[in-house]
């Protein structure tokens, strides 16, 4: 399937195979919890990143089947550069209505990186001014562990993470994402 | 001769009394400067007056549906404005004369500003605010109306 | 300022991880990125027909709630974090929406006026729907319902069996506490599951207002 009509299967599934929701209640609803994790581990914002990207990861695993089932996807992506294409075009079209552009590929097609131009999870968002949320705090990282999660049901092991936020005072907002290894079949997914 | 000697003292108030912004600005109407020209102890009147009128506003705020409650209260020469949010924050203005719509409209940018202020999930209902971006549109705001 | 003599409480510094400053002075010690519009800067309508999937809210409520429930003892502590979360949402509803109303906005000065005004304007804003019934208790003079014959958070999240007790519709009934304690109208509010052969998810909220309400209700209008 080429770039440009999944970008049209993106598109389709958003405007007709999806119920929507006020955006703003995702937003807020994500701020509370992001807000409540930093007050609850008492500004430890390496542990609210791990536990942000944990729940994330929670969601991929199940988040998946919704996925398939809505973008009604037969074949297996071809290869990770097609896999990069769908997470971006269809599956953040599909559940935040963006479509975060992919960009510096490892010479080796194995990383990539997502572009976030808008990011709804951090609509009305400003970091607390603690001289310590800026350099350790990454909001949105709830999404790198869906991303980890939902591709591990499809026999893929990645690594995600983000590398650049605006939150943070960097220009971009960006997610690195590496291919770590296709999952054999017949090994459990834990077995390294 | 100087310009106008008009000054104003601001100040947001939580739901449990407490002050969470405040600023004193000078006017830029009638050759004004900008800076205000409170002496010593008027300034420290005016956080008095301020909070004496507190009990003013909460009879006001049971008798109309407005939020924008106009003049509450008065001081000697100074009058008093409060605008009331749907939350209970209220704002008010310190100031010499009346002039209700070019308060209106202060109060109005303000309270845009304090929404945007909220909406921001690291920010809690009654935490004092320290952004330097909200001061400063705050005092852009001042010097656009007052 | 002299802030010793100051005739107000000092401002609350939150539970937040914020450092404590000891006065109002503004803070300079963030960094801005620029392309992107500090919160200040972005209109606050900009969101205001933005839509995402229900899925994507449904996948995160119902983590939110698996997360909760692991530091919880049972269904009641559970419950409370949930309209926790929903509190926060609700104090910053209520705000929007009024600013969103401008010139026309009104504060609500009467329960029925409140009541209403959950019920409906919020309700649609959030929910897209008005609540289905607005009714007042007619043995207790200080309790009202609003009722959901499929709340949201309900339709989407399937609850663990072990928590086969919990409604997450506490988090709608945090969001309806939070506005009528921000209108003055400090209120309990829970959710009840109350199905109808309609309507198996249906759920009740019972508020229950505090006795200074109904006090001030019968005292400034001379009715009880």
């Amino acid at each position: 399937m080429s770039s440009t009509s999944r970008a049209r299967l993106g598109e389709e599934v958003w405007k007709t195979r999806t119920d929507k929701i006020n955006a703003e209640l995702v937003t807020l609803t994500y701020g509370s919890v992001v807000a409540q994790l930093c007050k609850d581990l008492d500004g430890d914002y390496a542990e609210v990143n791990k536990q942000l990207d944990k729940m994330g990861y929670n969601i991929g695993l199940r988040l998946i089947e919704d996925f398939l089932a809505k973008s009604n996807m037969q074949q297996k992506c071809a290869n990770f550069r097609d896999t990069a294409d769908v997470i971006s075009k269809v599956g953040f079209k599909m559940f935040l209505n963006i479509t975060p552009t992919i960009a510096n590929w490892s010479s080796d097609s194995k990383q990539f990186s997502l572009m976030f131009d808008e990011n709804p999870l951090a609509d009305f968002v400003e970091l607390p001014d603690d001289g310590k949320a800026q350099a350790e705090l990454w909001y949105s990282n709830m999404l790198c562990g869906v991303i980890r999660g939902a591709l591990e049901m499809v026999q893929m092991q990645v690594d995600a993470h983000f590398v650049n936020d605006v939150l943070r005072g960097h220009d971009t907002t960006e997610m690195r994402i590496s291919l770590v290894r296709y999952i054999d079949d017949e090994m459990p997914a834990d077995d390294e | 001769m100087a310009g106008s000697t008009t000054s104003y003292y601001f100040v947001i108030i939580g739901t449990k009394d407490n002050p969470l912004y405040e600023a004193e600005f000078g006017t830029f109407k009638q050759g004004g400067d900008g800076v205000p020209k409170f002496r010593e102890e008027q300034r420290h009147m005016n956080q008095f007056i301020a909070h004496s009128s507190l009990d003013c506003i909460e009879d006001l705020q049971w008798a109309s549906k407005e939020m924008y409650l106009k003049t509450v209260d008065k001081f000697n020469n100074t009058w008093v404005s409060c605008f009331l949010t749907g939350g209970n924050i209220k704002f008010l203005l310190l100031h010499d004369a009346r002039s209700d719509e070019p308060i209106r409209q202060f109060f109005t940018d303000v309270y845009d500003l304090y929404c945007k202020t909220l909406m921001n999930p690291f920010y809690e209902v009654n935490m004092a605010i320290r952004s330097q971006t909200f001061d400063q549109k705050i005092k852009a705001a001042a010097k656009k109306y007052l | 300022m002299n802030r010793d003599t100051s005739p107000f409480r000092p401002a609350s510094t939150g539970a937040s991880p914020t450092p404590k400053h000891a006065s109002l002075t503004a803070s300079t010690n963030l960094r801005y990125s620029l392309t992107r519009k500090s919160i200040y800067d972005r209109h606050l309508n900009r969101t205001k027909t933005s839509e995402l999937s229900k899925s994507a809210f449904a996948f995160l409520f119902g983590e939110m709630v698996q997360h909760a429930q692991k530091k919880v003892y049972g269904v009641q502590d559970l419950e409370k974090k949930l309209n926790q979360h929903g509190y926060a949402v609700g104090q910053r509803f209520l705000e929007l929406l009024l600013w969103r109303e401008g010139r026309t906005a009104k504060r609500e000065t009467r329960i029925l006026g409140i009541l209403q005004f959950i019920s409906h304007s919020l309700y649609r804003a959030i929910f897209q729907k008005p609540a289905d019934t607005l009714e007042k208790v007619r043995e207790n003079e200080d309790e009202y319902m609003i009722s959901d014959n499929d709340p949201l958070v309900n339709s989407y999240i399937s609850v663990p069996k072990e928590m086969s007790q919990l409604n997450c519709a506490a988090f709608i009934a945090g969001i309806i506490e939070a506005v009528l304690d921000g209108h003055c109208f400090p209120a309990k509010v829970t959710a009840h599951t109350a199905p109808s052969d309609m309507w198996p998810g249906r759920t009740v909220f019972l508020i229950k207002f505090e006795p200074e309400v109904l006090e001030r209700e019968g005292l400034r209008h001379g009715s009880t």
